[in-house]
């Protein structure tokens, strides 16, 4: 596994307005990953006390894992369409944390921000068509105690490979922060050469 | 012939490697979070892998660790080992492991259980439809709740956990010693 360090260029000015009261961007260390077997590109952020990590999944893992769970082929090539990523996110303090996928954006290359797709957005979706299974995908909003973490898949209406920025939050200690992935990549349509 | 066999095994698995190689695997936390009011477990009855139906009631004054679970999620497979682990230390102190697995078929979990390298002991329902999980308010898999020996759930943890670590060891043979409540 490679490692390439991104320290934001903001921790500075963070650190200054957090002494005033206010975090705009919580300080965090992001980490690139490129898996050495697939060639594919993971990221991840590290807050104090809080970590997420956005992995890039090949649209042939998202058929494997729907077409096994019985989801009829009209719904796994619906997903497969999908830029996917598996989003591990972990408390890693010692107090209450929780999330809320409805309060993030992914911003585009004209600067637009856009919502996420939120799991019950799409458990609505699935209902209609008949598919009772509701695991896999990241929960929408959850409060965890210490040591509690969780993962999913995540999903953006994103063209292979496009290039694009995150914003996420949490709250901690009752108070909200942000964080940004700056350049997230969907996964190309095939395993890149290694 | 030996080589192409050899060949066909690996035109078959490398696309399941890399399929696989991207996820990494977090390491297992260890902390149990005591819920700051216990709440009443309430009764569910599912089928075992032998076709059996198994009540939660039918376990009432023991304790009962609660752990939903799926074959497809890495977390729950790592922790199952641990599972085991404990459930063999103290089952016969009046400790249970109920495996509740989520929307999969018996025939596909028991193909599954025969490839670990522990076999899971414990009983393993099957929560078809998961209203199960939507009973306790399952958001993510793995997750784990101790129940005491009053039915009530007093521990939950969301995401993989080491259940052999001594403070979760702990945590159990506390509520191994104490009283039933009389039920």
């Amino acid at each position: 596994m490679k490692r390439i360090y991104r320290y934001p260029a903001r921790i500075l000015p963070a650190l200054l307005l957090s002494l005033v009261g206010y975090i705009p961007h919580s300080m965090a260390a992001v980490e690139t990953f490129t898996d050495e077997a697939s060639g594919l590109l993971s990221w991840k952020a590290q807050h104090p006390g809080f970590s997420l990590q956005f992995i890039q999944l090949l649209p042939d893992y998202i058929r494997a894992i729907y077409s096994a769970r019985g989801l009829s082929p009209k719904v796994v090539e619906l997903m497969a369409g999908y830029c996917m990523f598996g989003t591990i996110i972990k408390n890693e303090s010692g107090e209450p944390l929780a999330y809320r996928v409805a309060d993030w954006r992914y911003i585009t290359a004209d600067g637009q921000a856009h919502p996420v797709k939120t799991k019950t957005q799409w458990l609505a979706e699935w209902e209609d068509m008949g598919v009772a299974f509701r695991w896999s995908l990241l929960p929408d909003d959850q409060q965890f105690a210490p040591g509690d973490w969780s993962q999913g898949f995540t999903t953006l209406p994103l063209a292979r490979d496009t290039v694009f920025k995150l914003k996420y939050q949490w709250t901690q200690q009752g108070e909200i922060h942000e964080g940004i992935f700056e350049e997230l990549r969907c996964a190309p349509a095939e395993a890149p050469d290694v | 012939m030996f080589n192409r066999c050899l060949a066909l095994i690996l035109v078959l698995c490398a696309p399941f490697g890399l399929l696989h190689a991207e996820l990494p695997s977090p390491e297992l936390s260890h902390e149990l979070n005591r819920l700051k009011t216990p709440v009443a477990a309430p009764d569910f009855s599912l089928e075992d892998l032998d076709g059996e139906q198994q009540a939660l009631n039918d376990y009432r004054g023991k304790v009962i660790m609660l752990n939903f679970w799926a074959t497809w999620c890495p977390p729950c497979r790592r922790e199952i080992p641990s599972m085991e682990s404990i459930y063999q230390d103290l089952a016969d102190k009046g400790f249970v492991v109920l495996g509740i697995n989520e929307f999969e078929t018996p025939d596909h979990v028991f193909a599954y259980t025969g490839q670990l390298s522990v076999f899971p002991n414990f009983p393993i329902l099957f929560d078809l439809d998961s209203k199960v999980a939507e009973l306790y308010g399952v958001k993510g898999l793995p997750t784990t709740l101790l129940i005491n020996k009053q039915g009530q759930v007093v521990y939950r943890a969301a995401g993989g956990r080491d259940f052999d670590h001594p403070e979760v060891r702990a945590i159990v043979s506390e509520l191994l010693a104490e009283e039933d409540g009389g039920n």
